[in-house]
């Protein structure tokens, strides 16, 4: 029994043998009859006769992207096969690295690449990815929209001024607005008709509404007191929200004492980087909103609780919540009617004022090309389509036949198909869309398709209650590229500044704001961790951007 | 044998002492309490995989189950890699297991005798992998260059043995074969091989059942070396699905997912986080009593006859 | 009987000559048969690819050839790094602590249960205990996660019980002093019974007629456990002992991490959970293994120590 394991082991290690390299097998592209200029037409004469392999991590819910009919649809265009090798996000989020350290398992390219700025300069220097912009000239769709945005191109292009990624443009302009305040009117209703609470009036509950902090404080003082959801138990939560999460946090709180606050702590004032963690203003609106927490009028779980846990504090059997901030209530709560969105709070100032989040809709990193790919030319003319109106809808959301009907409406636009019973919209795109490679602005919204009735209402919302009153001259930081110096000093001293600012901040919120003493202290630890280096090389980073 | 049944009989008419009634009130006092503990949240577990998350979150479920719903198990079933997962994992433990054993029990054995030579070096050389490594990146490689990768019999070769294990055997061994028995044996004509198959074996079940247990328990319960070495679905083994619908919540944006597409997710991930544990322990829990049966006292008894 | 025979009586350490070593293998090469295979195995899967530590002293990107001269070699710059690292003590106090902590509570009690089950004489009621008590290690760390979020939240079940009886509830996830006894103690909840399964096996093979002959003597149950079954595990309580030692600088991630919140950072952020922060943060291969390779050193030394003290204590070790 022992020798025949020796056996097995034995030709096992013999197995190594001959090692695959991959090498470049050149196509003759007059003899596959490659064009390019016609957008709609096929890349190459005969259906199939080259093919790519692509690597694209998915998430579970998806679909094989070998199976997705937008991804076979538009096979079906160019004639050019895509070996789709999909893998969970977990198991790329492992595997990247070793992948790219295995390089005979290089692909042609990796769709949903999530390549940092890092991985882009490491990778575009060690001559593993090529360079895009070469290509440019056989990518029509893509060459129209750089020269309409030379904005986009700027996002893209690398510290050495190649592109070595395709972008991803989904701009609906909601991004730098993740708040929205949201007011329950039937317990206020309650309040004003039992006299607890005079200075407003039943007809002035809706949309819009203008409170002072003070005044809202009072309000949340007497939904803490009193049963206002009628079941007998203490479990009103006065307000609630995700601490430091991306959307629905905190920020609009600390921006009524006239900061433009985000959860970078940082942003742009005249083109300025600013930041905000370190005023006077931010350790006066620390010191006031740990009362709060004091008196338990915010939920203090938004120290701990996830998105989805959150969420689901505002569908118990009975009502809980009795204001919250996300960017819309219909999936916060089972009765979004009763809920009606507050004007951002007036501070101490006088003035209602809020900041804005550096979120990006231009990102880059999303699809990278390997320099083992025989004529990337074929591979980009094909991925190019993705940037037609047409197909990024449908890359976005799902095919026609499936999420669309076939039929366009009397403006030349997608029309949505009702949706299957037992399914969402969500789950119905997680399963047929794709998402990556798309450019969806202003005019394709226009003319192309529609952006979900839910993006809508949340536009409009914004459009009234929020855009009006940003603090004059912020604007987000744009998606700006930084040097390999740059992201090696970034990569310890930005991590150990939020991880600071977060910890101290959350302690003191929870048990008292900062002395005088204490916040002096906190800004010196900030100038010893790094943090003047850190705005240099954001301004720095900004002005090269912009120049 | 008629012996011990005779004192078995003799044992149950001898009456306990004061203290000993003590000490048993004191042991199932402290038993009970340790079972209720750990036993409430289990109970937990299955009512939570029948009741709506929201109730669950909101912390109205904790006694019963509220707002019942199949749909944490309907959503399972109806994936079709479960099932598939479920005949991977049972073949990748059996012959996972196996092959762990091979190389588990012969090497306790041999460590634990005092006449092997090298033996310094040997427990040297096994100790020091406990505490260093190359890294992901290198293994992988390796395993790459053994033409491992995207092959369902890493899931069998890969984690081969356990130096922990190995240890724990040899000090089972050192403890429990007297040397007097295997100078018996080797009177008797016996070799190193059929002392080993004929007289140590037999010995050695409650062990062997040990480390059948932990091997086993822990092929079923992997799902790392899947997750780098598998990329076709249909070898996943039932952790890696159940991972992959229950971890999407974590990971950012990677796939260019969108707020609404990843708020998705987790809901569905938080349906079916507790059915998945009962779907994924319960052919465990049924196993172990299988297991248990060889730890039964007094094994050697027999040994002297 | 003797006991604690797994470790090597080293007492008698005798230098065995050229001579006596040839024939000592001559006479007993066939007992290495057993072991080659395995030795094979570990030589191919574990020591191989052992050259990856390297990457430590090299600023590395994977692709790169580790072990070509032409490497980004940094001697000791990522380990410098590390040590200079705005919360360096931070993590290894924590480190350490967490694990100290977790041993010290969680070491005994397996054997304590193990000790106690085998006296039960109901082998059936011992059976169920058993099943019941490990059933618990079979829960995924992201659903135990959960369960502690909901019944140690700020409303969770816990709380709701205290306040209904009069007390102000705690803050187990929003106060630093509460993270290492809820992570503790909801690791031991979950291992022990687990755990408690090998020193069962061990028990399982005592000699019952030992027990026959001390109830004859007039033996209480106490004094039976305790001079019979306790010196019968001692060995294996000895081989786990190091065996746990030498990890215990080890604290895996994925818990802490989603027990993490920004009140408990100062005692919650780890050697690992820091580590794990880097490698997805950016890529940092060669300064996360420079600083899994101090963790190693940091686990050998103390295992060192450990078999030291246990040779000059008892007299054995574990080479």
């Amino acid at each position: 029994m022992k020798n025949k394991l020796l056996v097995g082991l034995t030709a096992l290690l013999c197995l190594t043998g001959c090692q695959t390299t991959t090498s470049k097998i050149s196509i003759d592209i007059d003899e596959v009859g490659y064009q390019w200029e016609d957008t709609d037409a096929p890349v190459i004469r005969e259906k199939g006769a080259v093919s790519f392999d692509v690597i694209a991590p998915k998430n579970a819910l998806a679909d094989n992207y070998a199976d997705m009919k937008v991804l076979n649809d538009i096979y079906d265009e160019t004639y050019v096969k895509i070996n789709w090798r999909n893998m969970s996000e977990t198991s790329y989020a492992t595997r990247k690295n070793l992948i790219m350290a295995n390089k005979n398992e290089h692909p042609d390219a990796i769709y949903h690449a999530g390549f940092t700025d890092k991985d882009i300069i490491q990778y575009s220097s060690r001559k593993v990815i090529i360079p895009l912009d070469p290509y440019f000239d056989k990518m029509p769709n893509l060459t129209r929209i750089l020269d309409k945005r030379p904005d986009v191109r700027k996002v893209l292009t690398a510290p050495d001024g190649h592109i070595y990624s395709l972008p991803k443009v989904e701009e609906m302009n909601l991004l730098p607005y993740p708040n929205l305040l949201f007011l329950n009117k039937v317990w206020v209703t309650d309040l004003i008709n039992s006299g607890k609470i005079d200075f407003l009036t039943v007809a002035d509950l809706k949309d819009g509404l203008n409170l002072t902090l003070e005044q809202y404080r009072t309000i949340l003082t007497h939904f803490k007191a009193n049963d206002m959801n009628g079941n007998g138990r203490d479990d009103e939560l006065p307000l609630s929200f995700v601490y430091q999460n991306w959307q629905g946090n905190q920020s609009d709180l600390y921006a009524a004492f006239g900061i433009p606050e985000n959860v970078d702590h940082m942003t742009l004032i005249n083109g300025q980087v600013t930041f905000t963690a370190t005023s006077d203003a931010w350790k006066d609106a620390t010191n006031y909103l740990s009362g709060w927490v004091y008196e338990g009028l915010i939920d203090k779980e938004v120290f701990s609780h996830t998105q989805d846990a959150f969420l689901a504090k505002g569908k118990a059997s009975n009502q809980r919540l009795g204001s919250f901030y996300w960017w819309e209530s219909e999936t916060v709560v089972t009765n979004p009617q009763d809920y009606i969105v507050l004007n951002p709070l007036i501070g101490p100032n006088g003035k209602q004022q809020i900041g804005v989040a550096n979120n990006h809709e231009i990102t880059r990193g999303e699809f990278v090309v390997f320099a083992k790919a025989p004529n990337p030319e074929i591979m980009l003319t094909h991925f190019d389509r993705f940037y037609d109106p047409m197909w990024s809808a449908q890359i976005n959301y799902g095919p026609i036949g499936i999420v669309y009907e076939e039929e366009l409406d009397a403006n030349g636009k997608l029309v949505q198909k009702e949706i299957p019973a037992g399914l969402t919209a969500d789950e119905l795109r997680l399963k047929n869309a794709p998402l990556g490679l798309l450019y969806l602005s202003e005019e394709e919204w226009e003319n192309t398709v529609n952006m979900e009735p839910r993006a809508v209402l949340r536009l409009a919302r914004l459009a009234k209650h929020a855009v009006p009153y940003v603090i004059e001259g912020a604007t987000p930081i744009p998606n700006i590229t930084f040097t390999m110096t740059e992201i090696n000093a970034l990569a310890t001293i930005q991590s150990d500044v939020i991880d600071y600012i977060y910890e101290q901040q959350t302690l003191w919120l929870l048990n008292g704001g900062p002395t005088d003493a204490q916040f002096n202290t906190f800004k010196t630890t900030l100038e010893n961790i790094g943090l003047s280096q850190m705005i240099n090389i954001y301004q720095t980073a900004y002005e090269r951007f912009t120049a | 044998m008629v012996e011990a049944v005779k004192m078995r009989k003799r044992r149950h008419w001898r009456k306990d002492t004061i203290g000993d009634r003590i000490y048993y009130i004191f042991t199932w006092f402290i038993l009970i309490l340790l079972a209720a503990i750990v036993i409430y949240p289990l109970y937990f577990i299955v009512i939570a995989s029948i009741s709506n998350p929201d109730a669950i979150f909101n912390g109205e479920v904790y006694f019963y189950p509220l707002k019942i719903t199949f749909d944490g198990y309907k959503r399972l079933f109806d994936e079709p890699l479960i099932w598939s997962g479920y005949l991977n994992t049972i073949i990748y433990t059996v012959f996972g297991t196996a092959f762990n054993l091979l190389l588990t029990i012969p090497a306790g054995w041999a460590l634990s005798r005092k006449n092997l030579p090298f033996r310094r070096v040997i427990t040297w050389f096994m100790v020091i992998t406990m505490f260093f490594g190359g890294g992901l990146i290198p293994y992988y490689l390796l395993v790459a260059k053994l033409n491992l990768v995207d092959n369902p019999l890493s899931m069998i070769i890969l984690g081969g043995v356990s130096v922990w294990n190995v240890f724990v055997v040899k000090s089972y061994f050192t403890e429990n074969i007297p040397s007097e028995l295997l100078e018996a044996a080797q009177i008797d004509g016996c070799g190193e091989f059929r002392s080993f198959w004929h007289v140590v074996l037999p010995l050695a079940k409650p062990i062997i059942a040990v480390m059948v247990l932990f091997y086993a328990v822990g092929h079923w319960n992997s799902y790392f070396d899947a997750l780098i070495f598998l990329s076709d679905e249909k070898y996943f083994p039932l952790q890696l699905v159940l991972r992959d619908i229950l971890i999407t919540a974590e990971v950012t944006s990677q796939s260019g997912g969108s707020a609404e597409t990843i708020i998705e997710q987790a809901k569905i991930a938080n349906q079916i986080k507790y059915s998945s544990i009962i779907v994924s322990s319960i052919p465990i829990l049924v196993f172990y009593p299988l297991v248990q049966k060889f730890f039964k006292a007094g094994f050697l008894v027999g040994s002297f006859k | 009987m003797n006991s604690a025979h797994l470790l090597e009586d080293n007492t008698s350490k005798e230098q065995l000559k050229p001579r006596k070593k040839q024939s000592n293998f001559r006479k007993n090469w066939k007992l290495l048969i057993f072991i080659i295979p395995t030795i094979v195995y570990i030589f191919i899967f574990a020591y191989l690819p052992m050259y990856g530590v390297v990457i430590a002293f090299q600023d590395f990107a994977p692709g790169d050839d580790m072990l070509s001269l032409n490497a980004n070699w940094v001697g000791f710059a990522n380990f410098t790094r590390f040590f200079n690292e705005f919360r360096f003590k931070q993590l290894i106090v924590n480190t350490f602590m967490l694990s100290i902590l977790g041993f010290i509570v969680g070491f005994p009690l397996p054997i304590i249960v193990a000790l106690l089950l085998n006296s039960l004489k109901s082998k059936k009621a011992s059976n169920i205990f058993q099943r019941i008590f490990y059933a618990p290690h079979f829960i995924s760390v992201v659903v135990m996660a959960g369960m502690l979020y909901l019944f140690f939240g700020e409303y969770g079940l816990v709380n709701n019980i205290v306040r209904a009886l009069g007390g102000s509830g705690t803050s187990y996830f929003l106060k630093a002093s509460m993270f290492r006894p809820l992570f503790i103690f909801s690791g031991n909840w979950q291992d022990f019974g687990w755990s408690s399964i090998i020193y069962l096996a061990a028990l399982a093979g005592v000699d019952p007629h030992l027990h026959e002959a001390a109830i004859v003597d007039g033996a209480s149950r106490v004094r039976r456990i305790w001079s019979i079954d306790l010196p019968a595990i001692l060995p294996t309580v000895a081989v786990m002992l190091i065996l746990s030692i030498g990890n215990l600088m080890s604290v895996g991630h994925e818990k802490v991490l989603l027990m993490q919140t920004g009140a408990n950072i100062s005692v919650s952020e780890i050697i690992s959970t820091f580590v794990y922060k880097i490698g997805i943060g950016g890529g940092q291969y060669g300064y996360a293994t420079a600083i899994g390779l101090f963790n190693s050193v940091i686990n050998v030394v103390l295992l060192v120590i450990a078999n030291l003290s246990t040779r000059k204590l008892t007299g054995n070790s574990i080479w």
